[in-house]
């Protein structure tokens, strides 16, 4: 089951990160603003890694613990995850240097529901309930 | 007579250099200036620096400045607390688009100079001192300035003194050229 589960992980991870960097493309052609030292393809794929992963050790340990509710359970806790980690673009001061920090909530917020629309895109892949 | 041209010019020549005035230097800012602000919260820059500045360090008497800041120009890193700041809770951009400082006597100090004037923030003026350094370079020279202020002092939100830092530490570093 584990490694099911990581390998869910990684590959959510991989998806949320491509959507990512397209959708920077996609904002750059909208606004021809780029956020560079905050958004980047290593950035990107580190930070929606790491969070697929996190998710993948989270599900697997409320399968362990809760197993037959831990399905609802996690989605509710990721669900709650993604909507709490919005603060962040909105609280985040950049660097002075960068220009219209007041456009980067609007590219940076849509990213934060890249992991969560990628893991359950592809769990049926991985996990069959 | 002709012996008389002599005493003549040099009592003319003398009369004359009383009435010599020494123009103060006047000084361009170059782009790269800075006026950044900080405290716990918020910190930031503003840009739009505009006006007239007469500095000379051996005529501080006919020395002055008359600056103006555009408070739209003001950044804190972020976008929500930009438009925060201002609104008219904050520095109300609309209604009061400047910053201006008018210089009124500017006197030496054992570490600089005080600039000594009127500064005007939020529709509100006040008597202020501005110390700061001059230093020479070699295509002009750059005024360095750190001081204190109380935003509560000019107005700025009194209803909320808790929200964010109610004294903030400003400090300016301003590149010139000789106009």
């Amino acid at each position: 089951m584990y490694k099911r589960i990581f390998y869910l992980s990684i590959s959510s991870g991989i998806f949320a990160a491509f959507a990512c960097i397209v959708y920077n493309k996609v904002y750059f052609f909208a606004f021809e603003i780029e956020f560079k030292k905050q958004v980047n393809p290593g950035s990107v794929i580190g930070i929606n890694l790491l969070a697929c992963i996190a998710a993948g050790a989270g599900y697997y340990l409320f399968k362990s613990l809760l197993r037959k509710y831990a399905d609802r359970v996690f989605n509710i806790v990721f669900m709650c995850f993604t909507f709490a980690s919005l603060v962040v673009p909105l609280a985040i001061s950049l660097p002075l240097d960068v220009q219209n920090p007041e456009l980067f909530p609007a590219l940076a917020i849509p990213m934060h529901f890249f992991p969560f629309v990628g893991w359950f895109s592809l769990k049926p892949f991985f996990i069959r309930d | 007579m002709k012996k008389a041209i002599y005493p003549f010019a040099a009592i003319l020549l003398v009369a004359a250099s009383a009435f010599t005035f020494i123009k103060s230097q006047d000084w361009k800012v170059n782009d790269d200036y800075t006026i950044k602000f900080s405290s716990e919260d918020p910190s930031g820059e503003f840009k739009g620096l505009q006006g007239a500045i007469k500095f000379d360090e051996t005529d501080l008497a006919s020395s002055k400045f008359d600056v103006t800041v555009d408070v739209s120009t003001i950044n804190t890193g972020n976008g929500m607390k930009n438009t925060h700041a201002k609104s008219d809770k904050w520095f109300d951009a609309t209604k009061f688009p400047t910053i201006n400082f008018t210089s009124t006597s500017i006197i030496k100090t054992p570490s600089g100079y005080d600039a000594k004037g009127n500064l005007q923030i939020h529709g509100v003026t006040k008597e202020f001192t501005i110390p700061f350094t001059f230093q020479k370079t070699a295509t002009g020279g750059i005024f360095i300035s750190s001081f204190d202020i109380n935003r509560l002092d000019f107005n700025i939100n009194t209803a909320e003194p808790n929200h964010g830092a109610s004294k903030l530490k400003v400090d300016l570093n301003i590149p010139v050229t000789k106009a």
